[in-house]
């Protein structure tokens, strides 16, 4: 003992690595500043670049890629172009961002009353809506890269009780390499709007480089949004998506993640409760296969009293995958008689996957209901043996499990046509026999 | 409100004052405030301590120099200057102890109103109680009995001097000194604590017990304990502390190891009920303890804590399961009132195959109070058919305190099964109403539900300190619990 060896990095050093490491960060940025030119005065200096000993990124690693998303060569990288509607048969209004630009002959943008919807580039002198304090871009330097360098996205203002007659499908691209995919959406729902949307992800096989989305939307009194938010990335895309909600009296926001494919993904949703009689609801599945990194972090934080949350994410890990969940319900002083449930159950599907999961609840109310749930185990030896001894080999009597596990988060989907895709884009990637119904497996 | 009385009852509850808050005017040697190498070489001198343990003392300090207080924990708290702290204060008459009779008698009386009196523990309970005052240990009971069966129990600075081969091949192995700030500066300056160790295939015919007392002023205290279970034996281990009510914040930065060997089950019980400031949260013990077991093949170690007291608390009692088929087990009740502050949960870190642990974690906050659990789960990929069970509740009894959970849960083998469940809430008013319905006034409800709320608990602790324990909730939640 008395010959005891350090064993860990010296201190010291440690930071002096990560101090030049920031400096060499502040250099890019400004770098980046000249490429882009800056679109919002966020200062990326004020928060730090993210690393383990930072708690929200504890568990996430980006030491060895963030730099990268700064060295990407932005403006001159070809976009291919893409299925305009990656949904078969989903009758929606359509907007299509390839590589971080707005796609004019593939979108198909809703003409309706009551409705402003356009690319955030066209918006001319219309004010987007301010960050305050608590905005991911004033803790999170991804965020601030977004408030810094975003200059398209989606543009809707919603007017006093319309209701939008289809939904409004967003679909993101990526293609090429080093392509750097900012995008901000910003959306405000007047008093008893309602609007059904879908935020679809793809990226191009070989596509290398980044995606980093951020959306704002402000539901007013009595306001319904729903948002089915699907990513499906082939290559080696780093998706970082922020969700910045904010509720006022009596309105309900739904936001449903499901990752099919992706690399590294980072899904990072925070609902603010500013009225009372408001419901937020936030569902998520992540599969990720040999490989792949998915993160889910949310926040629900109950600043008023009589609302609910309820919240369902559901973690299936093959290969050598790893998954991250980590939910905070904050519940403020005066919130009484709030009702937050939360709940995360994982399955481990390979010896090589991992999962950390901190569900957290941060009280300051009394007269609450708030309670949580996290489970990680496997597939059930017991039900899989039921199948099997009824002539259902292994690996389709374990998608019947998946379908079984995952099934309560894919109903919550608004739209059934994404549900159907979704399915349909899952079983293709696990090989799994056909699921459901769906009208491409009929062919 | 529903019902009458509660507010009474709350207001009772916040408005007892802390029982032990008496000092005892005994002489004492104290050094002089503030930490160097100098105070370091005193301490060990004063010790009579062997040069590999000054070495390790002075190693510990460098390490804790590079070292910065965490920040991580939900706590709102005054950083203690750690210079103006005297880092050994202990009772002068230390020397002339070799039987019971020999105690002073000022700290025989000290002792009697802690309810500890050795004469009587000895007589009536058959615990054996080694006595730590400030930092020093000043009685061991039973010790003679105890030697025939081959256990060891005695302070750590006569271990260190009639078992040092023993001491040296345990000390700091499950708490290295750079795991923490704490555990360095504990690791530095410790100046006293408890060993024990029980042979192969022994088992402990009586509960073991140390009391922890802080009683100058301007002293933190700094204890170490030790204990040790070889092969097949069985131990069960209480622990307490309180402190004299004061204004200042004193410090007490603890360490305990346990080390579980094959076949081994070791139960540490805690009751702490350390000065925990007035209403207003001036003065209080901060209590930043570090506290860890290791299980060996088949061995068991379960930490049963009630912690009632100090202004601020940090301590996470933890089990590194490493041997297969081991298990680990964490009970606590916390209960926080006035200004209090807890950070308190558990680590299970789980390596061998077929390990269990369960955690059952109630919280219960009432005034300005603030309780969070924060615990770890670990399976790492050599832990096959690992189980883990966590059950964190809190309870809260007014809308000023905070309950707070924050549960990691890291999972890298998929043979692993673990859950965790956690909920928040209030004391049902149709809880109450029920039993309003029935006859039985709002005070006696409460204490009914709360009791029944913390009775999975209470019920892990020895019957000796069963009854303490509920003695110290009463006085936490006056009125509250029966």
């Amino acid at each position: 003992m008395d010959s005891a060896k350090p064993q860990l990095m010296d201190r010291p050093k440690a930071e002096a690595r990560h101090a030049a490491s920031e400096a060499s960060g502040a250099a890019l940025v400004s770098a980046l500043d000249a490429i882009l030119g800056v679109q919002a005065d966020v200062a990326l200096d004020a928060v730090p670049v993210p690393h383990r000993r930072v708690e929200r990124w504890k568990y996430t690693p980006v030491a060895s890629w963030w730099k990268d998303v700064l060295a990407s060569d932005v403006n001159t990288v070809a976009a291919a172009g893409c299925e305009a509607n990656p949904v078969p048969g989903l009758d929606a209004y359509r907007l299509v961002f390839v590589n971080g630009a707005f796609d004019a002959v593939a979108s198909d943008l809703p003409v309706h009353t009551g409705v402003t919807c356009m690319p955030l580039s066209q918006r001319g002198n219309a004010k987007l809506q301010d960050t305050d304090s608590f905005s991911p871009e004033t803790s999170d330097w991804f965020a601030g890269l977004n408030g810094r360098y975003s200059q398209e996205g989606l543009y809707l203002r919603v007017a006093q009780g319309v209701e939008l007659d289809r939904p409004i499908l967003i679909h993101h691209h990526t293609s090429g390499e080093g392509a750097f995919n900012v995008l901000r959406h910003d959306i405000a729902l007047a008093l008893n709007a309602s609007v059904k949307m879908v935020q679809w992800s793809t990226a191009h096989a070989g596509a290398e480089g980044s995606v980093n989305v951020l959306t704002r939307a402000d539901v007013g009194e009595g306001a319904r949004l729903h948002i089915d938010k699907v990513q499906d990335e082939e290559g080696t895309v780093r998706h970082i998506a922020f969700e910045d909600i904010r509720q006022h009296r009596a309105s309900h926001a739904e936001v449903h993640t499901i990752t099919v494919r992706g690399a590294w993904v980072r899904n990072d949703l925070t609902f603010r409760i500013n009225g009372e009689g408001a419901h937020a609801e936030l569902n998520g599945a992540f599969l990720p296969g040999e490989g792949e990194f998915v993160d889910n972090h949310t926040t629900v934080d109950h600043c008023v009293a009589h609302c609910t949350s309820s919240e369902n994410y559901k973690g299936i890990l093959y290969g050598k995958s790893t998954g991250v969940f980590n939910g905070k319900v904050f519940v403020r002083p005066d919130a009484q008689k709030t009702n937050a449930y939360q709940q995360n159950a994982n399955i481990l599907a390979s010896k090589k996957a991992s999962i950390n999961a901190k569900p957290e609840l941060e009280i300051y109310a009394d007269d609450v209901k708030c309670s949580h749930g996290c489970t990680v185990g496997q597939f059930d030896s017991d039900a899989l043996f039921y199948a099997r001894s009824r002539g259902v080999g292994l690996e389709a009597a374990k998608a019947m499990l998946v379908r079984a596990f995952i099934g309560d988060v894919l109903k919550g989907l608004a739209v059934l046509e994404v549900r159907l895709e979704v399915e349909h884009r899952l079983a293709e990637k696990h090989g799994w026999e056909v699921w459901s119904d769906h009208p491409n497996d009929e062919a | 409100m529903a019902y009458d009385g509660k507010d009474k009852v709350l207001e009772e509850l916040t408005g007892k004052s802390y029982e032990f808050g008496f000092t005892t005017e005994i002489e004492s040697d104290k050094a002089p405030a503030g930490l160097s190498e100098d105070v370091i070489r005193m301490i060990s001198a004063k010790k009579e301590e062997p040069e590999w343990l000054l070495q390790w003392r002075l190693e510990a300090f460098a390490v804790w120099q590079t070292m910065e207080e965490p920040n991580w924990p939900h706590l709102n708290y005054q950083k203690p200057d750690y210079q103006a702290i005297s880092y050994y204060a202990a009772p002068k008459q230390i020397k002339q102890l070799n039987s019971m009779d020999d105690v002073d008698p000022e700290l025989r009386r000290t002792m009697d109103k802690l309810g500890i009196s050795l004469e009587e523990q000895k007589r009536l309970s058959g615990v054996a109680v080694d006595f730590v005052m400030d930092s020093v240990s000043v009685a061991t009971s039973f010790k003679g009995k105890l030697a025939e069966l081959g256990i060891i129990f005695c302070s750590m600075s006569d271990a260190v001097k009639e078992h040092p081969d023993l001491v040296r091949k345990h000390l700091g192995a499950v708490v290295p000194t750079r795991d923490n700030f704490f555990s360095a500066l504990n690791s530095a300056v410790f100046t006293d604590g408890s060993f024990c160790y029980i042979p192969k295939g022994v088992r402990c015919p009586m509960e073991l017990s140390t009391y922890f007392r802080i009683n100058e002023s301007g002293t933190g205290q700094f204890e170490r304990t030790l204990v040790v279970a070889d092969e097949g034996s069985y131990v069960s281990y209480l622990e307490g502390c309180t402190a004299p009510q004061r204004d200042e914040n004193q410090l007490h930065a603890a360490v305990v190891e346990l080390v579980a060997l094959d076949e081994a089950e070791i139960k540490y019980s805690t009751v702490q009920n350390w000065y925990p400031g007035d209403e207003n949260g001036k003065g209080g013990v901060y209590n930043f303890v570090t506290k860890r077991g290791i299980c060996h093949r088949r061995s068991k170690i379960s930490w049963t804590q009630v912690e009632t007291g100090s202004a601020v608390t940090w301590k996470y009692p933890s089990c590194i399961l490493k041997g297969d088929h081991s298990v680990g087990e964490f009970y606590s009740v916390a209960v926080t009132n006035n200004a209090q502050q807890a950070d308190t949960g558990t680590k299970m870190i789980h390596l061998g195959k077929n390990t269990h642990s369960t955690i059952i974690s109630k919280g219960i906050s009432a005034g300005n109070s603030h309780n969070s659990y924060r615990g770890l789960v670990q399976i790492m990929p050599s832990a096959e058919n690992a189980r883990n069970f966590s059950q964190c509740d809190s309870l809260l009894m007014t809308d000023t305190s905070g309950a707070h959970t924050f549960p990691y849960v890291e999972v890298k083998n998929p043979t692993a099964q673990v859950e965790h469940e956690a909920t928040t809430s209030k004391i049902g008013e149709d809880q109450i109403f029920y039993c309003l319905q029935r006859g039985i006034d709002a005070e006696q409800a409460i204490s009914l539900i709360v009791n029944g709320y913390a009775k999975e608990v209470l019920n892990q602790l020895p019957m000796e300190f069963a009854v303490e324990a509920q003695k110290l909730l009463s006085i936490s939640l006056e009125g509250s619990v029966g």
